[in-house]
């Protein structure tokens, strides 16, 4: 369903064939990480600090080595040292401790064997003497005064150069005056938030298969980006880029978590050392314990409005907690204050330093967090003005020109198309079922650009080859095809979308940010875009006039005597590849490009629930999610994403939580005690696809993976407060925190 | 072949390249290596390799009649009931136990079905809705055949 | 961000000459010293409501708005 009218009519854009690589999949045949095996490969085993901040007083690796089957042991000595100012110096840490442990599960040496028993039982042998220090396992512990550091190496980013501290960002974003808005508002409305660490929950743990043969390492591995898999490989190596090759497999889910590295270099310097290649392959408690959670968070937000529901100001405290390693978690999450007018704004924010796995991005990261508190928020506003909820969000609603918390006005947005589908959405005309009740909230993420190369080759036969960087997560092969399509006039199953190596395509970010179907869509577009011209071109050697006069319609040459005018056929492409050789040779064309103009997207969802009261368990019976896509190339693979960023969000909501001891041990790192949703806990999703066209994509798209994660947990902690009076402030909502706030009214 | 201590899931992949069936957990949380144990659903990650013996074995390389896919493999294709894909061999496993067993399931009774597999992708809703075509096709192409 | 204005004064819009954003950055820090640098710590900037990554070489057209935000990364 598409609830504002597409202005172009597309014969391709908007329809939705099956994915190219769709059959591979549904037989076993497609080739993820895990499933790649090379001749002579031996397996490798990663030894983990079973501690969460510890210095390494020594590694003794010699009875490991002295096993059976084993035929290299790593620490982190046979890694360069990185200048700690070094963009990837952190990422190296990651991936193997050297001389110091930052959270319980850091590499801290690996070894490759014959076999994975013998590797396994190798690792189990190296002997670590750890020292103990102070471990830093909360934002409260991680902010007090005194802390001690979890990690000497972190210094406060963007002010003056001091001392090591607990805070990679201290940041201020600010417009108008709060406090006096504050002071006049009819309404004001404050409350604190926190929220635990979480995992994407990727079925397919982080593997790798690496052969570091003839001084070159030669990766094959899962990602959502080959080339960012490089540089960073390359850098914790010490090598030169051209020195690794990365082949991308098949990506069984990233949502921002493979993004980063983990094994690769490990598995690259077993590799050298052995003579043969490794295989790396993650455990699911492995995944959990060691791969980038997104970060917890702590929360304070007031919100001051007036009594005809006009939202005059915001002031906001936020910390977010990354794991023992800096990002700037906080003031994303603080830019991602988005969704109102509020001319009068404060967000003071902090990324906080715990000894906890290095969080890693996860699906419009920080958005999630800050969303869930202001909506819940807002959400209290709209009770105490006896506001209907949408309503008094379409009142506030930033559209084009509105500043963004950052301080710049919003391009072309599509929020209040959002909110208008979701009000007139069947779901929202008709009542709760029996025993149900309702909560509404919207979800804002930026979308982003970045560099994207394609490169389109023409066959002899008339069918297309279009090559990118970009991994494949959700369906962009299609989107790919369907673009290409489009621009060409040709058949979407004349086109094969190829996703190729490092080395046999244009340099090209992660798959992120929601870029792929915008910015490498844009490089398909452009590159089909030059191969019309050179087609007709070839078509006017043929038809023998001058270029001038042909035209590209609908997949073929027109020209005056060649179906322009009343007589003559037009001349197809399939016609003009095959005179290729006579023409002047292969029709190819590539596009490279640093995208800008990236569309900010907005989702608004709606749920319907029932609260049990006896066990605390939340039932789920309705959810409705409407997110502006700019233009959905493919529909069903933009709803797809919008009901699985809802699912997300719903196990988010509801029971996901890393569940730590006294000592910084994850207590439930397996999936039977990190509950991720099942097919049972759930209705079905149903979608609306709003389109507001991006105006700086040729067809429209704005990128939709991300935003569907934002709105959820508020969504469902405002039908929750609807359901019971109670609101929630802490997530998960699980049963016994519901209970107990049940039991507290 | 198998050592004593080789999983089914091991087995098949490394011993007879059979790479469909997919380790997600290794500890059957996820049904991503969701087999035909003799018929019924079973994760071939918490069963031994020689247990196996004499048994039937039913993979997701075992569904298609040849080249002709099975309705559900083409239902999850049209409806779009994969993203990423990786745990799709589980979910065409468990949902042709599930269509074998009750040909003709209730939503709720298809997600319970499914219940012990684990997608991180789509929500589950196209892959409940794949069922339900691929359960109609069935009925269809079943009472043609009577 | 408000760190910024440390530099300026207490300014949270200032003017700078350049043709590009490069330029303009350097006209900032020959102004602001220090704002430079900062600003080049954080590598994107806010022109027209685009968001645009790396923008050293990036030509301005005279009074022309821009935004310099951190750069926004994605999952």
């Amino acid at each position: 369903m598409t609830a504002t009218e597409n202005p172009t009519n597309y014969k391709w854009i908007g329809t939705r064939p099956i994915r190219h690589d769709g059959f591979d999949k549904v037989v076993g045949k497609a080739r993820f990480a895990a499933d790649l095996n090379l001749p002579g490969q031996l397996h490798g085993s990663i030894v983990r600090s079973p501690h969460a901040h510890a210095k390494v007083v020594s590694i003794d690796t010699s009875a490991a080595e002295a096993m059976p089957g084993v035929k290299a042991v790593v620490t982190g000595d046979d890694f360069p040292a990185l200048d700690p100012t070094h963009p990837n110096f952190d990422t190296a840490v990651n991936c193997m401790a050297r001389g110091e442990v930052f959270y319980n599960g850091h590499a801290i040496a690996a070894v490759t064997a014959t076999t994975r028993e013998e590797a396994k039982a190798a690792a189990a042998a190296i002997e670590v003497e750890y020292e103990l220090l102070p471990a830093i396992l909360s934002i409260a512990d991680s902010m007090a005064e005194g802390a001690p550091l979890a990690n000497s190496n972190n210094y406060t980013r963007f002010v003056p150069p001091g001392d090591p501290s607990n805070l990679a960002t201290v940041t201020n974003l600010d417009r108008g005056d709060v406090d006096q808005a504050m002071a006049d508002a009819d309404v004001v409305v404050e409350m604190g938030f926190d929220c635990a660490h979480v995992h994407q929950g990727y079925i397919e743990p982080h593997a790798c298969v690496v052969d570091s043969g003839d001084g070159k390492a030669n990766v094959w591995c899962s990602s959502q980006g080959h080339f960012r898999v490089r540089s960073m490989t390359a850098d914790v190596l010490g090598v030169e880029n051209s020195k690794v090759k990365v082949t991308p497999a098949e990506i069984g889910g990233g949502f921002g978590g493979k993004t980063t590295i983990y094994l690769e270099p490990i598995a690259a310097k077993l590799s050298e050392k052995s003579g043969r290649p490794v295989k790396l392959v993650m455990s699911r408690e492995e995944v959990l314990r060691a791969s980038g959670p997104a970060p917890s968070a702590e929360l304070r937000i007031k919100v001051g409005a007036t009594n005809d529901g006009e939202l005059t100001a915001i002031d906001g405290w936020m910390a977010y907690g990354v794991g023992a390693f800096g990002d700037m978690a906080g003031l994303i999450g603080a830019m991602s204050v988005a969704s109102y007018k509020f001319p009068n704004l404060r967000m003071e924010t902090y990324t906080a330093l715990t000894n906890t796995p290095k969080s890693a991005a996860y699906r419009a990261p920080s958005a999630p967090h800050a969303a869930w508190a202001i909506e819940s928020v807002v959400d209290e506003i709209a009770s105490e003005l006896g506001m209907d909820p949408i309503d008094l969000r379409l009142k506030n609603a930033a559209v084009e020109g509105d500043l963004t918390a950052m301080g710049m006005p919003h391009p072309k947005v599509g929020l209040v198309e959002c909110l208008e589908a979701m009000k007139a959405s069947g779901h929202y005309q008709s009542e709760p079922v029996e025993g149900a009740s309702r909560g509404m909230a919207v979800g804002f993420w930026f979308n982003i650009g970045e560099e994207s190369s394609a490169t389109v080759n023409l066959n002899e036969d008339g069918t297309a080859n279009v090559i990118t960087g970009s991994p494949d997560i959700g369906g962009s092969r299609a989107s790919m095809a369907l673009m290409a399509a489009e621009t060409l006039g040709i058949d979407v199953y004349s086109i094969t979308p190829i996703v190729a190596d490092t080395e046999s395509v244009g340099f090209t970010d992660v798959t992120e940010g929601s870029r792929a179907t915008f910015a490498t869509g844009k490089a398909v577009v452009e590159a089909c875009e030059d191969l019309i011209g050179q087609l007709k071109a070839r078509a006017a050697t043929i038809m023998g006039v001058e270029v001038d006069e042909v035209a590209w319609v609908d997949g073929a040459a027109v020209s005056p005597g060649h179906g322009g005018g009343e007589s003559g056929e037009p001349l197809t492409l399939a016609q003009i590849t095959a005179q290729a050789k006579r023409t002047g040779g292969p029709l190819t064309a590539t596009a490279s490009l640093n995208a800008a103009g990236a569309g900010p997207s907005f989702a608004v969802h709606c749920a319907d629930l029932k609260v049990d009261e006896e066990t605390g368990e939340t039932e789920i019976v309705r959810y409705t999610a409407v997110q502006d896509a700019g233009t959905a190339i493919h529909p069903s693979y933009v709803e797809g994403q919008m009901q699985g960023g809802s699912v997300q969000g719903i196990g988010w909501a509801l029971n996901e939580e890393y569940i730590y001891d006294a000592n910084g041990a994850m207590e439930n790192a397996s999936f039977l005690d990190y509950r991720i949703p099942v097919a049972s806990d759930l209705p079905l999703i149903e979608t609306i696809i709003v389109e507001v066209p991006n105006p700086a994509h040729p067809y429209g798209v704005r990128g939709v993976g991300e935003t569907g994660i934002v709105p959820p947990m508020a969504t469902i902690g405002n039908a929750i407060k609807a359901a019971t009076g109670v609101r929630m402030t802490s997530l998960p909502m699980s049963p016994p925190k519901v209970l107990k706030k049940l039991n507290e009214r | 072949m198998s050592a004593d201590s080789t999983s089914l899931l091991d087995a098949l992949r490394d011993e007879l390249g059979l790479i469909g069936t997919k380790e997600g957990c290794g500890t059957g949380d996820c049904g991503s290596c969701s087999v035909l144990f003799d018929g019924k659903l079973n994760c071939s990650c918490l069963i031994l390799a020689p247990e196996a013996e004499g048994r039937e074995i039913v993979t997701v390389e075992g569904i298609a009649d040849g080249d002709q896919l099975h309705p559900l493999q083409q239902t999850f294709l049209e409806g779009a009931a994969l993203q990423c894909g990786v745990c799709t061999p589980g979910f065409l496993v468990a949902a042709k136990a599930l269509l074998d067993e009750n040909p003709d399931p209730t939503e709720t009774e298809i997600r319970y079905g499914l219940a012990g597999n684990l997608c991180r992708c789509t929500g589950y809703d196209k892959i409940v809705r794949a069922v339900q075509e691929a359960a109609v096709q069935l009925k269809t192409t079943s009472e043609q055949g009577a | 961000m408000s760190q910024h204005r440390a530099f300026t004064g207490g300014e949270a819009v200032v003017r700078a000459n350049g043709a590009t954003v490069g330029q303009v950055i350097n006209d900032l820090e020959a102004n602001y010293p220090g704002l430079g640098s900062a600003l080049r710590a954080g590598s994107s900037a806010g022109i027209g409501g685009e968001i645009h990554a790396e923008p050293e070489y990036l030509k301005v057209a005279s009074d022309t708005e821009i935004y310099f935000l951190a750069p926004v990364v994605g999952g």
